[in-house]
């Protein structure tokens, strides 16, 4: 029986497998290796030529290459974590929302939240463009009914960052929730009638029970989070192109415009190994976090 | 609370007592707010793309159209080709799908089914790309697939995805609960592996497949940032999403917003239509992929 499928291993995995090598993991191998060259986009890759870290001294240089790439990077940094800040919370709130009414509502809700999840990212920029309109948008219209000024959104460099955060968590936040609630199944029923039973008020519930029982789903929701915030790219690419003064350019765009449309193919390898690496320490670090919570 | 003290919550709420009260009031408003927040932004696209011109460029807005009109879907037809762009969002998002389904039913049922060498970290190795944001081998690939002569074309659009991580994870998920006394029977009968996967595990695993299915579609009918940089310009390839641009730099300004609205609307519609349909499935595979708290 053994032998008999043992030919077959290779035919159920070739098709996936090359696929991903060649599209995925080559590139991924090719990135690293282009990043410690200099090398044109334009051309093979048989013209590289091997200059050390020289692309990284660039970009974390003092020359107008290193100012943009760490104002790029800085502003993925704060994008990320604020967007991480918001979804979180949110998330769990919702999923309590949506989990308490366990019925026609509660799906009813469910249904609602995850819907802005199918719309494709380019027209939520777009919509939001218009809502976020100074003077023809509703926002500062609704704004004004409650007595507060208008904001100038995403034409201020002090607010686009923050005006794209938002419409991100509007159109991630119910994906986020559905985990949450997947989260929340798992968690016993007994504990809470237990605690009931000893007269724990609902918020002593929340803190003993719940938020300590979500910690993997929330871990795995942050991890998610984060890899999802760092591709950001529609709003900045068709709305604001990194303006105002660079205060919306992020990294998938910057690396982008540096790779691809200048052809500067060593800069931008260097810069996607940057964003790599920064990746794979800041879930280390989420991995890390976990565990202490876990072991206090 | 002494008198009910014994009396346990039966039904599944999580802070609600016994009796109903005046929570219940606060559950409701913020139920109400929520869905408003979620739809506005879509109810307000819907509400522009019908009004006019005029309306749209008011001083404060305008919400609901006086005499709705489809002005604004006309003018879209009249800049972008809608037809052209939508066939080819349909045949990018239907393509990749069955490439998708495919690939990731043959490697999901060898994970599932199968002991060999290095399976484990064959396994990691392929999962290990889920976690891997696009643009991190966006310069190599748009070489590689330049390389094959497949820039500037719909091929070099979908060869690149026809297999992904998350659809081989989904599969052997799925495909591990099928009874291995099943396909020992099979192959006791003398069915070949493949006939086995498609005439017996496949079918068993109905659900899982619609849920990937949607799931690719969907993701691949909103992509974004590769058809762009594979297309380089051309614009009788462009899938919707990427036409929608060219309404924004059309009469820039405050002038463009019916039509942008328009396109919008236009584009949202499809995803949203399959997921009004077959939601089920979408929150399902979420909550069966294995975030098990």
């Amino acid at each position: 029986m053994t032998t008999s499928y043992r030919g077959s291993v290779w035919v159920m995995l070739t098709p996936a497998v090359a696929l991903i090598g060649v599209f995925i993991l080559l590139p991924m191998a090719l990135t690293i290796w282009l990043s410690l060259q200099d090398w044109s986009t334009q051309t093979g890759f048989q013209t590289a030529r091997f200059i050390g870290l020289d692309n990284f001294l660039e970009i974390f240089g003092t020359t107008s290459i290193g100012r943009d790439f760490k104002g790029a990077f800085v502003n993925t940094a704060i994008y990320t974590a604020l967007s991480v800040i918001l979804i979180l919370p949110l998330s769990v709130g919702l999923g309590l929302l949506v989990y308490q009414r366990n019925v026609a509502g509660g799906n009813f809700l469910r249904a609602v939240l995850f819907s802005t999840y199918m719309v494709p990212m380019i027209a939520v920029a777009l919509v939001w463009s218009k809502l976020y309109s100074p003077s023809e948008g509703p926002f500062n219209q609704m704004l004004g009914w409650i007595g507060l000024g208008g904001q100038p959104w995403l034409s201020s460099p002090g607010t686009a960052l923050i005006s794209i955060v938002f419409l991100n968590v509007w159109q991630q936040v119910g994906y986020f929730t559905v985990l949450v609630i997947a989260g929340l199944t798992q968690i016993p029923r007994s504990l809470y009638e237990a605690a009931w039973i000893d007269g724990a008020e609902p918020h002593q519930q929340f803190y003993a029970i719940t938020l300590p029982l979500l910690r993997r789903t929330l871990l795995f929701s942050a991890v998610i989070a984060v890899i999802n915030a760092v591709q950001v790219f529609e709003p900045v690419a068709l709305i604001t192109q990194g303006g105002p003064v660079g205060s919306t350019n992020v990294l998938t765009y910057h690396i982008r415009r540096v790779g691809i449309e200048r052809a500067q193919g060593g800069l931008g390898s260097a810069m996607a190994v940057t964003l790599m690496l920064s990746l794979i320490i800041v879930i280390f670090a989420l991995f890390a976090f976990a565990r202490r919570k876990d072991e206090e | 609370m002494t008198a009910t003290t014994n009396q346990a919550p039966t039904r599944g709420l999580i802070f609600r007592r016994v009796r109903p009260t005046g929570g219940d009031v606060i559950v409701a408003t913020l139920m109400l707010v929520v869905v408003v927040a979620s739809a506005f932004p879509l109810v307000w696209m819907v509400l522009s793309s019908f009004k006019t011109t005029a309306e749209t460029m008011q001083v404060p807005p305008v919400w609901l159209p006086r005499s709705p009109s489809f002005d604004a879907y006309d003018k879209v037809a009249g800049v972008i080709n809608v037809g052209r762009s939508m066939w080819n969002s349909l045949v990018i998002a239907s393509v990749t799908t069955a490439g998708i389904l495919l690939t990731s039913l043959m490697a999901g049922y060898a994970f599932a089914k199968y002991r060999f060498r290095g399976s484990n970290l064959l396994f990691a190795l392929l999962i290990a790309t889920m976690f891997l944001p696009p643009i991190v081998t966006l310069i190599p690939l748009y070489r590689i697939v330049g390389s094959l002569g497949l820039n500037a074309s719909l091929g070099g659009v979908i060869l690149p995805n026809l297999a992904n991580a998350f659809g081989i994870f989904l599969m052997r998920q799925f495909i591990a609960g099928v009874p291995d006394d099943l396909i020992d029977a099979a192959r006791v009968d003398g069915a070949s592996e493949l006939r086995i996967l498609f005439s017996i595990v496949a079918p068993s695993v109905i659900p899982a497949i619609a849920a990937l299915a949607l799931f690719a579609f969907v993701y691949h009918w909103n992509s974004y940032l590769w058809p762009l940089t594979v297309l380089q310009g051309n614009s009788d390839q462009y899938p919707i999403v990427i036409s929608l641009s060219r309404l924004l730099s059309y009469n820039r300004g405050a002038m463009n917003t019916g039509l942008v609205m328009a396109g919008a609307t236009l584009a949202v519609l499809p995803p949203l239509v399959l997921f009004v349909f077959l939601q089920r499935f979408f929150v399902d595979s979420i909550v069966g992929s294995g975030v098990k708290g």
